[in-house]
């Protein structure tokens, strides 16, 4: 094994940028990615937060008001599902929603009720029984359908000639002002940031006289875990560069994809280490990889298999229940192979090494006080 | 090895100490005087302060609150950098491991996050396991959760199982303490109140915040937890609430309780404003009440975020949020509200804040029951401590803060009139001895003998601000980890927790609980030795039953 990091340290001591990407892996596996980025000068990214970082500078520029899955599933009357990701990404979501037995006090008298928003097909949903339920649809793009509804609750005037969607539309924003606790399911990957401006901004309409706020599904790939870790180790989300003194976001300029194509960074370190889908790998980049899957390993790629989190060894990931970070126990406890973040440990202190190594040389050949940051000649 | 600290002016208030003298540190602690054997390590402090290290009470460092306002409000360092705040401008200045860099370079070495969320106490310990260094501990947050109020549902307490679920919360996250915010007033906010007072019923619970806050003080004191109850009283920087914080103090019925960051609840509202400094009046009965204890939460000018687990206040305080954005996490219990705001020198409010924080530390007839904070970072951020300690210690220096703000501040406050400035024996109390003692921690805060060897060095000048900027020398646990004010060594602290018995049946009930409603297993967010790689992290302080 050590034959193999010891080719992983070499090629990232001697890279000027690189990049830690996928990084579907648990909390202790993004604290090693974070520290060795910021080592190395590199840059790190994860392959399923698009949506995320959109809704994350949302937040930047003006907020944001979630609320928590047990006060959805228990609290809120009106529940408004936005577009096709959430019902398609978790099929039983209405379900644990709307769980059928009382919940824990809730404000208002209202029954509780659902509304489904531009859904391609609302019929095919898997609506629980008894649960009153309106579809909003008609010609119109899901961002329009958001505006109009922003409209609706403001009473606000807007002309359409489906005369069916207006109706719907005012129904909607009536019941919406009269609720007392209504929440906005959505999947950032689905929206773009005007629609989640939208979405905030009739939440914040509502809250002058009630409450409403805002229910997003986690990314894949414990995207939310790994952002939360990133935010609270650098301050910053992830598309967060260490290559200057003071790290960097950038939601395009550090985007995998980008920073391939463009030669920017010279050296992949690619992390997939959680059950489920794959994260999508990019092509022809020689690569380290990181990943508890069956990897095929293309020319110049060093693969390092190691455990999968929450499956092979416990593992602190994002779950959406406690819309915090949790403990997973193994499912099946199994040391064969190292965790992420024993590989990317072991691969800084070979990295060190290897600098304290060149710089004693460097020292006694030249007289000089040691090399650059990275240690390698 | 054994290190002399050789000829400093050692005070150390605890052992009434106050006078030049050696301080020696062998294995991580402090000894007596080692008769006949040589120090393997000399430092000469000669013309130096010499003193336990610094223990901060309350300080938003770590979780899901702290990094919510991480995620709203990256540029705050830039920005109070701008200001002119003493702070490094990187979005990486607030993000753990910075955190504990700056709080070894002033001096501290135990740091308390006072709240963490019972359901999210896996980041809040996971975060506190990233900032080095110093020594921490979290106090979990309840009395806005359901299953305590149903507990207490129409006042009629159900004190046992209560207290059993006070204790198995406490193990769960392995808190060191209980906090309580804006008790009840978060849940009604659920039912879409704006406005919570201390007698007034929760709604469909029909439990009164007094209710609350006494049936946490009692199951408290039987758990026989040190840290009393720590509690963010209603009506937080409301006009007039002077009379809920002196009516919350006379509620207390002896029991010990600790208020935080009682500035915010300093207001009068006399005067042609409508605001006036109501510390004399608050203090006199802090004075009085001998069994509780307050933290300040002292505003400094500049900006800064406010986070908070009373969502109710700060829904409210968005209207003056500035930059103009805000964040409202409707959670589980207490949900948490992240303000950005501005204090302003020139803001008549604001410096009437500044002017009170200031009057409620020099009103204190018992610095033993006032301590230092600022609600770090809701009133200033903790980088600010040094200017604090200096208008403490220099009433000249108040004067000239005082030229710089409006004249109805002057008019309305008392600050002008106060001419006491405190010693450095008392300041060492108010940030050593007295959160020490407070917190149950009685290894530290003091230099006797047996103590963990965390010490702090000071050239002693008249300039506070610079003295305290820059320790000197740090000892944590007997290590060398800062000289002259930078920091030389990494090392990383330990988690102090309490684990007080409870009745095996409160493991089911809340079993079933978390399942039947939120379809969750408790073990998901119980703390473990396993969420950290050091096998020593954890410290279980003793409870007294």
């Amino acid at each position: 094994m050590d034959s193999t990091l010891e080719r992983a340290a070499e090629l990232l001591a001697r890279a000027r940028f690189p990049l830690f990407g996928g990084l579907f892996t648990d909390i202790d596996g993004a604290t090693a990615a974070l520290a060795l980025a910021e080592k190395l000068g590199g840059v790190i990214d994860h392959a399923a937060s698009s949506g995320h970082l959109r809704a994350t500078r949302v937040m930047r520029e003006t907020g944001a008001t979630p609320a928590s899955y047990g006060e959805v599933r228990n609290r809120a009357d009106t529940i408004v599902v936005i577009g096709n990701s959430p019902l398609a990404r978790d099929p039983e979501l209405l379900a644990k929603l709307f769980p059928g037995k009382p919940g824990l006090p809730r404000p208002g008298k209202n029954k509780r009720e659902l509304m489904l928003l531009g859904l391609d097909k609302p019929s095919a949903s898997k609506i629980p029984k008894g649960v009153p339920t309106t579809a909003i649809n008609g010609k119109d793009s899901l961002p329009e359908l958001v505006a109009l509804l922003a409209a609706a609750t403001r009473e606000g005037r807007f002309d359409i000639r489906d005369k069916a969607l207006r109706k719907a539309l005012d129904a909607a924003g009536e019941r919406l002002r009269e609720s007392a606790f209504a929440v906005f399911v959505y999947d950032p990957a689905e929206l773009d940031e005007p629609v989640l401006h939208t979405v905030l901004e009739i939440v914040r309409h509502l809250v002058k006289t009630t409450r409403a706020a805002t229910f997003s599904l986690a990314a894949p790939g414990n995207g939310d875990g790994v952002n939360l870790c990133s935010t609270w180790t650098c301050g910053l989300p992830v598309r967060t560069s260490f290559a200057r003194k003071v790290p960097e976001n950038n939601l395009w300029a550090y985007e995998t994809g980008r920073l391939l194509k463009s030669g920017e960074a010279d050296a992949l370190v690619w992390i997939d280490a959680l059950e489920g889908e794959p994260a999508e790998r990019p092509k022809n980049a020689p690569t380290i990889v990181l990943t508890s899957k069956p990897a095929r390993a293309g020319r110049g790629d060093i693969v390092i298999q190691v455990g999968c989190a929450g499956e092979d060894h416990d593992a602190a990931l994002y779950l959406p229940p406690i819309a915090g970070i949790g403990m997973v126990k193994a499912a099946k406890p199994n040391k064969d192979n190292p965790t992420v973040a024993e590989v990317l440990n072991r691969i800084a202190e070979l990295i060190d090494a290897k600098s304290a190594a060149a710089k004693s040389t460097a020292d006694k050949s030249t007289g000089t006080k040691g090399l650059g940051k990275k240690g390698a000649a | 090895m054994l290190i002399q600290l050789k000829g400093g002016r050692v005070i150390d208030p605890v052992h009434n100490r106050d006078g030049v003298g050696d301080v020696f540190i062998e294995n991580g602690r402090i000894v007596g005087k080692p008769e006949g054997r040589t120090p393997d390590e000399v430092h000469d402090v000669t013309g130096k302060i010499v003193m336990a290290g610094a223990i901060d009470v309350h300080s938003h460092i770590a979780g899901t609150n702290v990094t919510l306002g991480r995620q709203l409000m990256p540029e705050l360092p830039l920005l109070a950098a701008e200001g002119g705040q003493p702070i490094v401008p990187s979005p990486a200045t607030l993000g753990s491991y910075a955190t504990g860099i700056r709080y070894a370079e002033m001096g501290y070495t135990t740091v308390i996050e006072p709240a963490m969320i019972p359901t999210h106490a896996i980041e809040a310990q996971t975060e506190l396991a990233a900032i080095p260094i110093i020594d921490t501990a979290g106090l979990v947050i309840l009395g806005n959760d359901d299953y305590t109020l149903e507990l207490l549902r129409g006042g009629r307490v159900k004190s046992d199982e209560l207290k059993d679920y006070v204790a198995w919360t406490l193990s769960h996250s392995k808190a060191i303490g209980l906090k309580v915010i804006n008790a009840g007033g978060s849940e009604a906010f659920k039912f879409n109140a704006r406005t919570f007072d201390l007698d007034e019923e929760v709604p469909d619970y029909g439990v009164t915040s007094r209710g609350i806050v006494d049936a946490m003080q009692k199951a408290v004191a039987d758990l026989g937890v040190p840290h009393p109850p720590h509690v963010h009283c209603n009506n937080l920087g409301i006009a007039g609430n002077v009379e809920t914080a002196v009516a919350t103090l006379e509620a207390t019925q002896g029991l010990p309780i600790h208020f935080a960051h009682i500035q915010f609840y300093g207001y009068g509202d006399e005067g042609e404003k409508g605001f006036s400094s109501g510390a004399a009046r608050l203090m006199e009965a802090v004075n009085k009440h001998k069994n509780a204890t307050v933290d300040v939460g002292q505003v400094m000018f500049g900006q800064t975020i406010t986070v908070s687990g009373d969502i109710l206040r700060q829904f409210d305080g968005r209207r003056a949020a500035s930059p103009k954005k805000w964040a409202l996490n409707q959670g589980d219990g207490n949900g948490t509200g992240v303000v950005p705001y501005h204090y302003k020198s020139k803001s008549f409010v604001n410096a009437m804040q500044w002017a009170i924080g200031l009057e409620i530390f020099l009103l204190a007839e018992d610095p033993w029951r006032v301590l230092f904070s600022t609600d770090h970072p809701n009133g200033a951020l903790f980088v600010r401590y040094p200017e604090i300690m200096h208008l403490l210690m220099d009433k000249n220096e108040r004067a000239r803060w005082l030229d710089g703000v409006p004249e109805a501040a002057r008019q309305y406050s008392n600050l002008a009139e106060i001419t006491r400035e405190l010693t450095l024996s008392e300041l060492a109390v108010i940030t050593r001895g007295a959160p020490a003692k407070l917190l149950g921690l009685t290894d530290r805060g003091h230099l006797g003998a047996g103590a963990i060897a965390d010490v702090a060095v000071y050239t002693e000048q008249k300039n506070k601000t610079k003295m305290f900027s820059a320790a000197d020398l740090v000892f944590k646990s007997g290590n060398l980890v800062v000289r002259k004010g930078k920091v030389v060594r990494v090392t990383w602290g330990r988690c102090y927790h309490v684990e007080p018995g409870f009745d095996a049946q409160i493991e089911k009930r809340v079993k079933a609980y978390y399942d039947r409603y939120f379809g969750v297993d408790p073990s998901w967010f119980g703390v473990t030795d396993a969420i950290t790689h050091r096998p020593d992290r954890f410290a279980t302080i003793p409870c007294t039953s």
